[in-house]
C-alpha cells in the first residue's frame, strides 16, 4: 500500500513544488522589471547634492564671500535618551527646558527622522557632540553650507544676500526648463550679485541615490555610488569692488544717511556702492529672528533699499558742468570772444532780484569762473537761454533720466523733465522754472550712480561708461573666464572735445580756488563739484559732491549723496576726498579725521566770507 | 555494541544542515545588515540567539537518536498529555505575543507551547494508528485520530493562533491518507479546501471545481452517493465561505483572507496588501541571480514586516534571486521526500505514520508558507521550517527530524508485537476499498 500512497505523497510535493516554481518565474523572471520598479520606487531615491556656490572676490583678488559648513543638531526621538538632556545641554550650553522642549517638537513631527533642532551650533560644540556620540544617541548633526563675509567691508547692496526660493521664483525657474536646480527650501539670491548672477553662481546640483529604509532614512548609498552625478560649482566672481576704498566709504558713513558711488573712469567698475543705513549680510547666513526680520523691512531707515542707485534728489550745483557743455554745445556761450561772459550783480534780473540769487556779486563772469565760484547768476541765464527739449536730450546722453546698462538689477532712471512733463503738471509754467533747472534745482531727480557715471563721462572727456559691478566671471575648475557684456559697454557723448577740457579745468578750479579747496589731495591734482540740494520743508539741505582724480589721467570718479548736511563741501567733499586717495595710494590717508575737521572748519569759512 | 549509526539517513541530516544555514545567511541579512539600527533591540541579535538555538537543537537531535523505538512508543500518550497541559497553561499563564497567547516563560527561556505540542501530537496519532487490530482504519479510529488533533487545535485557536491551528487541522487527511483510508473519501474530504480557496480567487473556477470534482468521485466509485456528497460537501462550502466572507467576519479578517489575490487593490493598500505588494516587489527585484548578501534594498530597507521570520523567503529571493529561491525549494523538496521515504521503508506502523505525519507538518508548513510569501495564498503567519528565525519551531522542527532518523535508524529493532496481525499472516497491507 505505501508504494502507491508514497508515490502520490511525492507527485502532490513535486506539483507543489512546481506551482511555486512556477511562481517564481513568474515573478523573478518574466515580470522582474515591473517588481524592480516597484521595489526601486520604494527603496532608491535620489538625492540631490548641492554644488559648491561660487565665491565672490574684491578687484585685489582679496576674498569676500565664500561658503563655510554649517553645524545643524538634529534630534531623532526615537533613539534619543532623555537621561541625557544635561549632557545635550550642557555641550550647547542652553538649559535643560529648551532640550526638552526640541524634543517634543521633534516627537510631534516624526519620531523617526532626525528633526532639526538647533541652528549653526559652531564647530567647537559640534565636535564636543561628535566626541559624545556614544553617550548621545539620537543625537546627530546635519552640514549645510552658509555664506561666509570675510572683507573688511560689508558692501551689503553690492553683494546682496541670499533667502529661501519662493513660489514665483520657483515657477519662473519652471518655466525656463531649470526645475533641476531648484526645490523649495533652497537658497537663492534676492538682491545684489547675488541674485544677479544667480544662474552663475549657483552651479548645478548632482544627484547621489541613496537606499531609503521604510523610515525614509538613508541606509546606504546605491551601488557604491556608481550611479551618482557630482554637482558642478557655481562660477567664482572678480569686482571691480575694491574692498579697502568699500571699508573706509562705509566707515565714513557712520552715523549719516546717503550713499556714494565710485567709478573706475576707464571700465565703469564700481569701485565702491556704499547705502547708509546698511545691513549685515551675514545676518542672512542664519535663520532670521522675526523682530530682524522687522526691522530690515518696516524701520524707516529702510536698510535694504539701495539709496546709491534709486534715491533720487536734485542735483545742485554739480548740474554746472553739465549745463557748461550743453550751454557750450549748443552755442549759448562762446569759449572766447564777446560772446564768453555773462555778468553777476549778485542776482538775476528776471523777477527782480529777489528771486533767483547768487551768493555774492560776481561781476563778469567766464564759464570757467562761472564754475570755480558757483555763479547761479551765470547758470540762470544759461537756462534761460537754453531750449528745454535739446536740454532733455543731452541729459539722456549723460545717462540722467534713464536706466543706465548695468548689472545692478535695481535702479531709478531718474527724473529729467522736458515741456510735456511741464504742460502735465502746471500748464502755467514759464521761464522762472525752466531757469531753475540751470543750477540743478527744481523738479529734477538724480541718483548717486547717474552723478558719477556723469562725472566719468566728463573726465574722460566724453566717453559714458556702463557702471557694473562684475568684472569677470571664473570657473574654478579649469579657469575658464567669462566678462559679461555690460563690462565693455560705453558710449560716446556727442559733446566736442574741447568743451570737456574747458569744463575739465573748471572743475579743477574748483578744487583749487573754490569750494572744493579745503578737500584737495595732497600732491594729486583733481577736479570736482560741490553741490546742495534743497530739502523740503525746514530740513537742513543735502550735502552734494562729484569729484574725479587724478586730473591728469583721470581713474576715478566719485559722486556722494549725504542727507540733511548742509553745503557740498560740508560732508561729501571730504568723503569723496578720502575715498579717492585711498584708491589712488592705495593706502589709508593719515589722520582722515583730522582732515576732515579741517577741511569742514575751512569750509564753513570760506561760506562765511 | 552495533554499529547503529550505519543506518542513520546521512542524506536527511545534510539537507537539515544545508537548509539551517540557508536560514541563518538570510537571518544574518535581514536582522544584522544595514536594517539592524532600525530594528527593536529585542530583534538585533536575531542570529546569534538563532545560533543558540541551534546549538540546544543539535544537543537535542543526538540525544533523540540515542533513545529506543520502545520508548517513542510508551511516551506518545504522556507526552500528548504534557503537550495539551502546556497549550492550556499558555492560555492562563502565557504571554501575548504578536496577538496569540502562545509563549509560556521558564525563567528567561519562552517558547511557543503551539509548536512544541506538535511533537506530542504526531507521536499520540501515530500510536493511535499504528495500535489498530484491523489493517482498515474503522470510522471510530477516524474520529479518535480527528478528536485527538482537534483538541490542542482548539486550544490553539483559543490562543488566537489560526495559521498554527490550520497546519494541525491540516494533518488529518495527512494521517488519514496515510493510515489508509480509502482515497475516494479522501478526495471527498479534501476537496472542499480547495473549492474554499478558488471561492476567494475566483467563484467560476471554485463552482468548476466544484463539479468536476464531483464527477470524478462518482467515475471512480460509480456510486451516485459520491457525487451526490461532492457536490453537496463543495458547493456548501463555496455558500458558507462566500456567508461568512460577506455577513460573518470582521472587515480585517476578510482583508486579510481576500488582499493575496489582488493587494494592490486601494482598501488593502495599508494593511495586509502592503506586506504582499512589498514580499512580490522583494522577490520580483531579486531577478534571476539576485541583488547580492546584504544588498537587497527592500530586505535592508525593512520594507517586508517580519521578514526574519515568516517572511525570510522574500529575503532569500530578493538576495539570491531565482536561482536561490528555487534552490531553496528543491532543497525543503528533496527534504520532505526524503523523510516520506523513510516512512515508506519503515516497516512498522507506528514508524512509518510518524514520518509521514512529520513529512506532511513540513509539506504544510513550506506550501503555506512560500505560496503566502509569493502571494498564492492568503497571509496565514507560519514559519518556513529551518529558516525563519524563531526557537520553538527550529527545536519542533529539528524534534520531529531527529525523531523520524531514530526509528529509521533503528527500523530492524521494532517488536514483532507491535507488527499488525496481518503482516504476521505474511500477506502485504491491502487495504479494504482503495
Amino acid at each position: 500500500m505505501h508504494e502507491s500512497r508514497f508515490s502520490i505523497f511525492t507527485g502532490i510535493i513535486v506539483a507543489g513544488a512546481c506551482i511555486l516554481g512556477a511562481q517564481l518565474v513568474h515573478l523573478q523572471i518574466i515580470n522582474q522589471d515591473e517588481f524592480s520598479r516597484v521595489s526601486r520606487g520604494n527603496a532608491l531615491r535620489t538625492m540631490r547634492v548641492l554644488p559648491a556656490r561660487g565665491a565672490i572676490y574684491d578687484r585685489n583678488g582679496v576674498l569676500l564671500v565664500h561658503n563655510e559648513p554649517m553645524y545643524t543638531v538634529t534630534l531623532t526621538p526615537r533613539y534619543f535618551d532623555t537621561a541625557r538632556t544635561p549632557l545635550l545641554a550642557e555641550i550647547l550650553d542652553v538649559p535643560d527646558s529648551v532640550i526638552t522642549a526640541r524634543y517634543q517638537e521633534a516627537l510631534k513631527w516624526n519620531r523617526y527622522r532626525p528633526s532639526p533642532a538647533f541652528y549653526d551650533v559652531g564647530f567647537a560644540r559640534y565636535s564636543r557632540i561628535k566626541e559624545n556620540a556614544f553617550r548621545l544617541p539620537g543625537v546627530e548633526e546635519e552640514t549645510n553650507q552658509k555664506r561666509r563675509y570675510l572683507g573688511k567691508s560689508k558692501a551689503a547692496h553690492a553683494l546682496g544676500y541670499l533667502r529661501e526660493i519662493d513660489d514665483s521664483e520657483l515657477d519662473a525657474q519652471r518655466l525656463s526648463g531649470n526645475e533641476a536646480r531648484y526645490q523649495l527650501g533652497d537658497l537663492t539670491g534676492k538682491t545684489g550679485v547675488e541674485r544677479e548672477y544667480e544662474g552663475f553662481l549657483r552651479g548645478i546640483p548632482g544627484s547621489a541615490l541613496k537606499v531609503i529604509n521604510i523610515y525614509g532614512l538613508v541606509v546606504h548609498s546605491y551601488m557604491e555610488g556608481r550611479e551618482d552625478l557630482a554637482p558642478q560649482s557655481g562660477l567664482d566672481i572678480h569686482l571691480a569692488l575694491d574692498d579697502g576704498v568699500q571699508a573706509l566709504a562705509e566707515s565714513l558713513f557712520v552715523e549719516k544717511r546717503g550713499a556714494a558711488v565710485a567709478l573706475d573712469v576707464n571700465t565703469g567698475g564700481i569701485i565702491a556702492m556704499v547705502s547708509q543705513p546698511d545691513f549685515l549680510p551675514a545676518t542672512f547666513s542664519r535663520p532670521l529672528e522675526d523682530s530682524t526680520w522687522r526691522y530690515l523691512t518696516s524701520s524707516s531707515d529702510k536698510p535694504l533699499y539701495n539709496r546709491a542707485t534709486m534715491n533720487l534728489m536734485p542735483p545742485g550745483s554739480t548740474w554746472k558742468p553739465f549745463m557748461s557743455l550743453m550751454a557750450l554745445s549748443e552755442g549759448l556761450i562762446e569759449p572766447e570772444g564777446p560772446n564768453s561772459t555773462i555778468f553777476c550783480p549778485g542776482y538775476h534780473p528776471v523777477g527782480g532780484g529777489r528771486i533767483f540769487r547768487c551768493l555774492e556779486a560776481h561781476g563778469e563772469q567766464t564759464l570757467v569762473q562761472a564754475l570755480q565760484n558757483s555763479c547761479n547768476t551765470f547758470f540762470f541765464e544759461l537756462g534761460k537761454r537754453m531750449d528745454l527739449s535739446a536740454f532733455h536730450r543731452l541729459a539722456n546722453s549723460f545717462g540722467f533720466g534713464v536706466a543706465a546698462p548695468t548689472d545692478l538689477r535695481e535702479q531709478t532712471s531718474g527724473l529729467i523733465p522736458d515741456s510735456a512733463y511741464f504742460n502735465a503738471r502746471d500748464p502755467a509754467w514759464g521761464i522762472g522754472t525752466v531757469m531753475n533747472l540751470g543750477i540743478g534745482q527744481g523738479n529734477m531727480g538724480v541718483t548717486p550712480l547717474q552723478l558719477a557715471r556723469y562725472t566719468a563721462a566728463i573726465a574722460s572727456g566724453g566717453t559714458l561708461p556702463a557702471p557694473h559691478l562684475v568684472e569677470y566671471l571664473e570657473r574654478p575648475d579649469t579657469g575658464e573666464r567669462i566678462v559679461p557684456e555690460v563690462a565693455g559697454h560705453s558710449e560716446e557723448i556727442p559733446v566736442a572735445a574741447e568743451y570737456f577740457e574747458l569744463v575739465r579745468h573748471g572743475m579743477r578750479m574748483v578744487m583749487e580756488q573754490g569750494s572744493g579747496r579745503a578737500s584737495q589731495i595732497p600732491g594729486i591734482p583733481t577736479g570736482g563739484k560741490t553741490g546742495t540740494a534743497q530739502a523740503p520743508q525746514e530740513m537742513e539741505d543735502h550735502s552734494v559732491f562729484v569729484m574725479f582724480a587724478p586730473y591728469d589721467d583721470p581713474q576715478i570718479a566719485i559722486a556722494v549723496q549725504c542727507e540733511n548736511t548742509g553745503q557740498g563741501a560740508w560732508c561729501a567733499a571730504p568723503i569723496a576726498s578720502l575715498l579717492a586717495e585711498r584708491y589712488l595710494t592705495g593706502e589709508m590717508p593719515s589722520f582722515p579725521n583730522v582732515r576732515w575737521q579741517r577741511a569742514l572748519a575751512a569750509a564753513s569759512q570760506d561760506t562765511a566770507e | 555494541m552495533r554499529t547503529w549509526y550505519r543506518n542513520l539517513d546521512y542524506g536527511a541530516l545534510l539537507l537539515w544542515i544545508i537548509l539551517v544555514s540557508i536560514g541563518l545567511v538570510a537571518i544574518y541579512s535581514a536582522t544584522s545588515g544595514r536594517a539592524e539600527e532600525f530594528l527593536l533591540d529585542s530583534v538585533q541579535n536575531s542570529f546569534e540567539r538563532q545560533l543558540l538555538w541551534l546549538g540546544i537543537c543539535g544537543v537535542g537531535l543526538v540525544t533523540a537518536l540515542l533513545f529506543p523505538v520502545r520508548w517513542y512508543q510508551q511516551m506518545a500518550y504522556p507526552l500528548y498529555a504534557v503537550s495539551v497541559l502546556l497549550l492550556a497553561a499558555a492560555l492562563f499563564f502565557g504571554r501575548e505575543v504578536g496577538g496569540a497567547r502562545s509563549w509560556l516563560y521558564i525563567g528567561p527561556l519562552g517558547f511557543q507551547s503551539s509548536e512544541l505540542a506538535k511533537i506530542g501530537v504526531l507521536l499520540a496519532v501515530s500510536q493511535l494508528i499504528a495500535s489498530r487490530r484491523e489493517m482498515a482504519l474503522s470510522a471510530g479510529q477516524v474520529l479518535a485520530t480527528i478528536a485527538v488533533i482537534a483538541l490542542p487545535a482548539s486550544l490553539v485557536v483559543m490562543q488566537n493562533d489560526a495559521g498554527t491551528a490550520l497546519v494541525y487541522a491540516g494533518l488529518i487527511p495527512v494521517y488519514l491518507f496515510w493510515g489508509g483510508i480509502p482515497l475516494n473519501i479522501l478526495l471527498l474530504i479534501a476537496s472542499p479546501v480547495i473549492a474554499g480557496y478558488l471561492t476567494i480567487v475566483s467563484l467560476p473556477a471554485a463552482f468548476a471545481f466544484a463539479a468536476l470534482i464531483s464527477l470524478f468521485l462518482y467515475w471512480r466509485s460509480r456510486y451516485v452517493t459520491m457525487l451526490v456528497l461532492g457536490a453537496v460537501l463543495n458547493v456548501g462550502i463555496i455558500a458558507g465561505a462566500r456567508f461568512a466572507i460577506e455577513r460573518l467576519l470582521q472587515p480585517h479578517q476578510v482583508a486579510r483572507i481576500m488582499s493575496f489575490a489582488n493587494p494592490e487593490a486601494e482598501e488593502f493598500r495599508q494593511g495586509v496588501g502592503f506586506h504582499l505588494v512589498q514580499s512580490k516587489a522583494a522577490i520580483g527585484a531579486g531577478g534571476l541571480f539576485g541583488q547580492g548578501f546584504m544588498q537587497g534594498t527592500q530586505t535592508q530597507g525593512r520594507y517586508i514586516p517580519e521578514q526574519s521570520t515568516d517572511f525570510i523567503f522574500s529575503v532569500i529571493g530578493e538576495e539570491w534571486g531565482f536561482v536561490g529561491a528555487v534552490l531553496v525549494i528543491i532543497l525543503l523538496s528533496l527534504f520532505i521526500l526524503r523523510i516520506v521515504r523513510m516512512g515508506a521503508q519503515i516497516r512498522h506502523p507506528f514508524g512509518s505514520m510518524v514520518a509521514a505525519g512529520a513529512a506532511g507538518a513540513f509539506t504544510i508548513h513550506v506550501f503555506i508558507n512560500v505560496g503566502m510569501v509569493l502571494g498564492l495564498l492568503p497571509v496565514i503567519g507560519i514559519p518556513l521550517p529551518f529558516l525563519s528565525y524563531g526557537g520553538s519551531a527550529l527545536l519542533t522542527n529539528t524534534g520531529m527530524l531527529a525523531i523520524v532518523l531514530a526509528l529509521y535508524m533503528r527500523r530492524d529493532d521494532y517488536s514483532v508485537y507491535a507488527y499488525p496481525r496481518s503482516r504476521l499472516r505474511g500477506g502485504d497491507y491491502v487495504v479494504a476499498g482503495a
